[in-house]
């Protein structure tokens, strides 16, 4: 436990990279996933098509896999950015999918009638979504987006192996430098990982608590 | 009648060669190994344990041209790491075929020990004070140094002073990175599980070098995969002894380990171990090291 | 059946015309060859058996249903396909739905505003003025602050004429307007109807409320089939319809 103590420096650091990598990639999922949900239900055929392939092919794709394209695929491809820019598009890139069809299915839980409604008061396709169905899906999604996130930051650990010093690379290197203390340093993470991913629920019940509708 | 003896005699070689096995030496890369039969150790010893059972688990790496590499073709690791596996092995009455072969990556090999999940690592594994306190060391069997391996046409790194805002990439958990990160903190550490990762990061140009033996960026720059696309800078900057790890204690089995090797360095087989794998990539065998017996 | 043009019972100053309008629901035909005109202040009541495709009908005047075929010219102008020139002419059309369909997460006066704000672009005081003043009007001033789910059928249904209102629509669509409510609550909605029908709003009512037509309506279409049956004065078709299925439905409905 001393050496814990010792090194508590860096591994908050390690758990400040986990923090970073999840809410960036969060933040970002959230925005590209409602845009791919939004496609899946919107009228052009040929973007439901584009959202429905998207989500079929990432989200049955091993995350990993997600990292190794985008390590090592594209600076192949003369892309180049951090290994940490590549954690946070490999993360991206696999939660949206995932975020695309929670939020789909909180649009499809609007009553068809609010959207006809909206549509007889000659409020447009992009309008009809930001202000009757978007507000409403959200609502019901909070739950099962908690759940997603919580994925996310434990999706994060992949990382480890793309040259992400996060938390549990972190953990590993110092499991390496002092193997006595493996126990502690275990327990340590892990009690990371679950602080945060409790702090995580419990923000977003308080969220739904907050914008919940008498219905 | 010359014609005849001539015939006879190439006849007798051929057969020579099917008895020993030669016409298998290509294949599995390696000189014949002299397996002891029946040897004799004191009983409860390690070694009494492991020749019984006639199998040894050892650890090695899968991705190290001329250390311990994987042959896809065969399934099995071939280097010089594996050499001294098959002399160890055979010292204790097991057959090389017997040998059951563990992937180990740097940053497993101590657990792999702790964890019994195999009797002996000799995998480009490093002697220090640090792992010593976890794992006991047999050897030396080979001194290396770190070097950089760079990008054939990159003149701007001609050593470890040149690495400040680099990125250089090494195994995690291994020597290397931790070198580079506690003194050269200008440079950008980069750590894959293996070197093989690392050096595809350097062929893509994400990176700008991989930094570990010199030994064995001399097998990746030799590796007709990516001929005439790196360099080795050729400036060590590191001593890396290679030992043979096993589990903390077992001294008996640690002075049966140095014995071993001692007599492979006498009686020329280390020699021949060498050049059958490091050799091949046109690097001279150099002297035996010293044996550290702590 | 020839469908009966309704052409001699109109004066010049038509709103609302249909001519030849078709829909299929797949191999149902819903709407077969519809002819109709609606003169601006008049109020139109559609009656007839369920599945006679009166809803369909009250639907497709704002295109919340495609129709296959025919047009549909509201003031003149043919409806747009869908985009923004059809959501404009959406928004002259007001209408009010069985099922109330208030915005669940808005309060009764932002169900009444949202419309003006972000379709016509009106201010927001302006718009929330106005939506108190409708609210007033169909006597529900004091729950500007609630949430659909706090008010009762007939309330969230005001609300929802009061929505339509604020458009200021040219016309005024009610499909079943009263078929969701317990049976004390049609009365509050019903007065609401007749005082807008009083104040010369154009309405096309689908509805089997004999006592509102009788009371507010010009004219009684009575559809059957996805057919435009008969044509009439309330009066008329209450007392003396001339068609058999006219005949067969009316007895069915009033032996109860």
């Amino acid at each position: 436990m001393d050496f814990v103590i010792e090194q508590r420096t860096v591994i908050l650091e390690g758990f400040w990279m986990t923090v970073r990598l999840t809410v960036l990639s969060g933040v970002l999922s959230l925005l590209f996933g409602t845009v791919l949900a939004v496609m899946r239900v919107c009228p052009i055929p040929p973007l439901r098509w584009a959202g429905a392939f998207y989500v079929t092919v990432v989200r049955n794709t091993p995350l990993t896999l997600v990292f190794v394209f985008s390590t090592f695929g594209l600076p192949r491809l003369e892309i180049r950015f951090s290994f940490v820019t590549f954690a946070i598009i490999a993360l991206t890139v696999y939660t949206s999918s995932f975020v695309c069809e929670v939020v789909r299915s909180g649009i499809n839980s609007v009553a068809a009638g609010e959207i006809e409604a909206a549509r007889a008061i000659g409020l447009p396709f992009g309008q009809t979504l930001g202000q009757v169905v978007l507000p409403q899906a959200f609502r019901a999604v909070i739950p099962p987006l908690t759940s997603v996130f919580i994925a996310l930051t434990k999706n994060t650990s992949i990382a480890v192996a793309f040259s992400v010093a996060e938390a549990t690379s972190i953990l590993r290197r110092l499991q390496n430098q002092d193997a006595s203390a493996t126990f502690p340093l275990l327990l340590t993470t892990a009690a990371g990982y679950i602080v945060l991913t409790l702090f995580l629920s419990f923000s977003f019940s308080r969220l739904e608590r907050r914008v919940a509708v008498a219905r | 009648m010359k014609h005849h003896l001539r015939l006879v005699a190439v006849l007798c070689a051929a057969l020579a060669m099917i008895v020993t096995g030669c016409g298998d030496e290509e294949e599995s890369g390696g000189p014949d190994v002299e397996v002891e039969e029946d040897p004799e150790f004191a009983s409860g010893s390690v070694m009494a344990e492991l020749a019984e059972a006639g199998t040894i688990r050892i650890g090695t790496k899968y991705d190290q041209p001329g250390l311990g590499n994987i042959n896809l073709e065969t399934d099995e690791p071939e280097g010089f790491d594996v050499e001294i596996g098959k002399i160890v092995a055979g010292e204790l009455g097991i057959e090389p075929d017997q040998i059951e072969w563990v992937e180990t990556v740097s940053a497993n090999r101590e657990s792999f020990i702790a964890n019994d999940r195999v009797d002996i690592v000799i995998a480009t594994y490093t002697i220090n004070d640090e792992r010593k306190e976890q794992v006991d060391f047999a050897g030396p069997y080979y001194v290396a140094g770190q070097d950089l391996l760079v990008a054939e046409d990159d003149e701007s790194i001609n050593g470890p002073d040149d690495l400040a805002g680099k990125r250089v990439c090494a195994a995690s958990g291994s020597t290397p990175i931790e070198n580079i990160r506690e003194n050269y903190p200008e440079a950008e550490p980069v750590e894959f599980d293996t070197y093989t990762e690392c050096v595809d990061q350097l062929e893509a140009g994400q990176i700008d070098a991989v930094s570990t033996d010199d030994i064995i960026l001399a097998g990746y720059a030799a590796d007709p995969k990516y001929e005439g696309k790196f360099r080795v800078v050729g400036e060590t900057f590191s001593e890396e002894p290679y030992g043979i790890g096993l589990e903390k204690g077992q001294d008996d089995f640690r002075d049966f380990l140095n014995d071993t090797l001692e007599e492979a360095f006498e009686d020329g087989s280390w020699e021949e171990a060498f050049e059958a794998t490091l050799g091949a990539s046109g690097v001279e065998a150099p002297e035996p090291p010293e044996l550290d017996r702590y | 059946m020839q469908a009966i043009s309704d052409e001699r019972l109109i004066g010049s100053d038509h709103l609302l015309e249909l001519s030849n309008v078709q829909k299929h629901f797949g191999p149902l035909h819903v709407l077969k060859d519809i002819n109709l005109t609606v003169d601006r202040g008049e109020v139109v009541v559609v009656i007839g058996p369920s599945g006679s495709g009166k809803s369909t009908l009250c639907r497709a005047i704002n295109r919340l249903e495609p129709i296959d075929s025919g047009t549909v010219k509201v003031d003149g102008e043919p409806l747009p396909a869908e985009g923004k020139a059809l959501a404009r002419l959406r928004s002259d059309v007001g209408m009010v739905f069985q099922s109330f369909n208030l915005f669940s997460h808005k309060t009764a006066l932002e169900n009444v505003t949202l419309g003006p704000v972000k379709v016509r672009g009106l201010r927001k005081a302006e718009a929330d003025e106005r939506a108190r003043e409708l609210l007033d009007r169909v006597g529900l001033a004091e729950k500007a602050d609630a949430m659909p789910a706090q008010l009762s059928g007939g309330q969230q249904q005001r609300v929802a004429i009061a929505r339509a209102l604020a458009m200021e629509p040219k016309l005024l669509l009610f499909d079943e307007p009263t078929s969701a409510l317990d049976p004390e609550m049609i009365s509050e909605v019903l007065d609401v109807m007749v005082e807008l029908a009083g104040s010369g709003m154009t309405m096309i009512v689908v509805s089997h409320e004999m006592g509102f037509a009788r009371k507010a309506a010009h004219r009684v279409v009575f559809m059957d089939e996805g057919e435009i049956v008969e044509t009439a004065t309330p009066a008329d078709f209450f007392d003396n319809p001339t068609s058999r299925r006219a005949k067969s439905f009316l007895s069915k409905i009033l032996s109860h």
